[in-house]
């Protein structure tokens, strides 16, 4: 009984942060950026393209669009917006202010490569897409199950 | 040097300070399309210059905190750089604009600008009008711009705009502001103009605020009409406030403007003041439709000398019509109009297609 007792243990140990971790999406930038940390209200103005600076630089915003789950959680969890709503505000904030918006990059590998050239990019992604590269950083879980 | 190549050459010596960050550009076309008719004709002008087809072209360059950004409206009626800024963005809240820009003392302006997809109406309120289509307050100013956003107590935010800058000038034409790619050396006078409002989140339509704006206008061609005779400059005051409350199905919004003018003739300062406003409603009904509503009134109009220069300026005017937002950033819009101008009165009906390509 002790025994089996054990080998639970072990197996929620091994592969319980495994599971979590590969339905988690975190939010990441390359391994020596400036950016430290950012809040939700800051990450949601990212992502709605206001100008977010850290130490004086402006961030770079990658929208991840590899995948329809994505999608979902960025429109839900991210700028809490439907993609009507979400239209709009782009295009409000470019008429106003010439506001740019996010890059949008439709795979993961793309999505990282623009991580590793620019600093002051930040973008989103599952966790098991960057939890063993030494290359990024991640700042923060947006989403998890 | 003209102004255009001052901005574009500031913008190439900035770009240096922002050594290392990418260089970013953005598009936005806007384009519209209507038919207008009018009819129960009892006002020498029966209409105001109508633009029939016209692209809003919307560009932005950025590189770092820098960024040159501008609005080239092309249409069967003009080809206008309508703004042309080159921005500092000072810190995540604040940004200094340097160029020709849209007054900030208009609510309407900024929610709108010249985007027609991002208007519910297809004719803006006579108040808020443009100077080349007959309006009757300063729109267009060349100077600097500061816009702010700051967050405030319990969630609400304080969204704030202040300017200065060259005043459009008065011509047989009407208002006619400064152009940047077609400068005049003709006698201009200055503008200031500030707008602070509170929004319970910084995303949030619903807000309410004041505005308020002091407006020297030089005279350099006299109009043709009898008001005009003698006249050097006016100097307009500009006092508001605007509200808007939004939810997903309604959204109704309203702007009160008091306008106290001083006509400087050679030989006499009438004093005077009228007021005019105007209250919106938007319902959004089911597949994509919105059904919406417009008043707009004045108060001592027909008294103000300042605006028999402007001899079809509107009064009152009452609109009513229907939306159809019918596939992605595309739209459609029947608009019935009743406007009474100072001299008499006449409706019309029109139907737009607008929409927003990236």
């Amino acid at each position: 009984m002790r025994r089996l007792l054990c080998i639970l243990l072990l197996a929620c140990g091994v592969f319980g942060p495994v599971h979590s971790a590969s339905e988690s999406v975190v939010l990441v930038v390359r391994a020596d950026s400036p950016v430290k940390d950012l809040s939700s209200v800051e990450v949601r103005k990212l992502f709605l393209g206001v100008p977010v600076l850290v130490e004086g630089r402006l961030l770079h915003a990658i929208r991840n669009r590899s995948d329809a789950r994505l999608d979902d959680i960025f429109l839900q969890q991210i700028v809490a917006m439907t993609q009507e709503a979400y239209d709009r505000q782009i295009l409000v904030g470019l008429n106003r202010q010439g506001w740019v918006r996010p890059a949008e990059v439709g795979s993961v590998a793309r999505v990282i490569e623009d991580l590793y050239v620019d600093p002051q990019a930040v973008s989103y992604m599952w966790l098991r897409d960057v939890e063993h590269n030494p290359r990024l950083k991640v700042l923060r879980t947006l989403w998890g199950e | 040097m003209r102004v255009t190549h001052f901005l574009f050459a500031v913008f190439l010596l900035s770009s240096p300070l922002a050594r290392g960050d990418p260089w970013q550009f953005e598009y936005l076309l806007m384009p519209s399309a209507q038919v207008v008719g009018t009819f129960d004709r009892q006002a020498p002008f029966t209409q105001f210059y109508d633009e029939l087809v016209a692209a809003d072209n919307l560009f932005t360059i950025q590189r770092g905190p820098f960024k040159l950004f501008g609005e080239y409206y092309l249409s069967d009626h003009e080809g206008d750089l309508e703004r042309l800024q080159l921005g500092w963005q000072l810190s995540s809240d604040t940004v200094v604009w340097m160029g020709r820009y849209h007054q900030p003392s208009s609510e309407w302006n900024h929610e709108h600008h010249h985007g027609q997809y991002l208007s519910t109406t297809i004719t803006r309120p006579a108040a808020e009008e443009w100077e080349d289509l007959g309006g009757i307050l300063p729109q267009h100013f060349t100077g600097i711009l500061v816009e702010s956003n700051h967050a405030g107590p319990n969630g609400w935010y304080l969204r704030t705009a202040a300017a200065g800058g060259l005043a459009p000038q008065l011509t047989s034409g009407g208002l006619e502001p400064f152009d940047l790619v077609h400068p005049d050396h003709n006698r201009r006078q200055g503008g200031y103009q500030a707008r602070a409002s509170l929004h319970p989140s910084e995303f949030a339509d619903t807000g309410f605020g004041v505005l308020a704006a002091s407006d020297d206008i030089a005279v350099v061609s006299l109009p043709t009409t009898p008001a005009a005779l003698g006249l050097e400059h006016v100097d307009l005051t500009l006092l508001g406030v605007f509200g808007t409350y939004a939810t997903p199905s309604w959204k109704i919004f309203a702007t009160y403007y008091y306008v106290g003018t001083e006509l400087h003739y050679l030989d006499r300062l009438p004093h005077n003041h009228f007021s005019v406003g105007y209250l919106q409603a938007e319902k959004r009904l089911g597949h994509e439709f919105t059904a919406f509503g417009r008043i707009e009134a004045s108060i001592g109009a027909a008294d103000s000398p300042y605006l028999h220069l402007f001899p079809e300026a509107g009064r009152d005017k009452y609109i009513g019509g229907l939306r159809w937002d019918f596939m992605q950033r595309q739209a459609l819009t029947l608009q019935l109009g009743k406007t009474y101008t100072l001299q008499g009165h006449f409706a019309d009906v029109r139907f737009q297609w607008c929409a927003a390509l990236f």
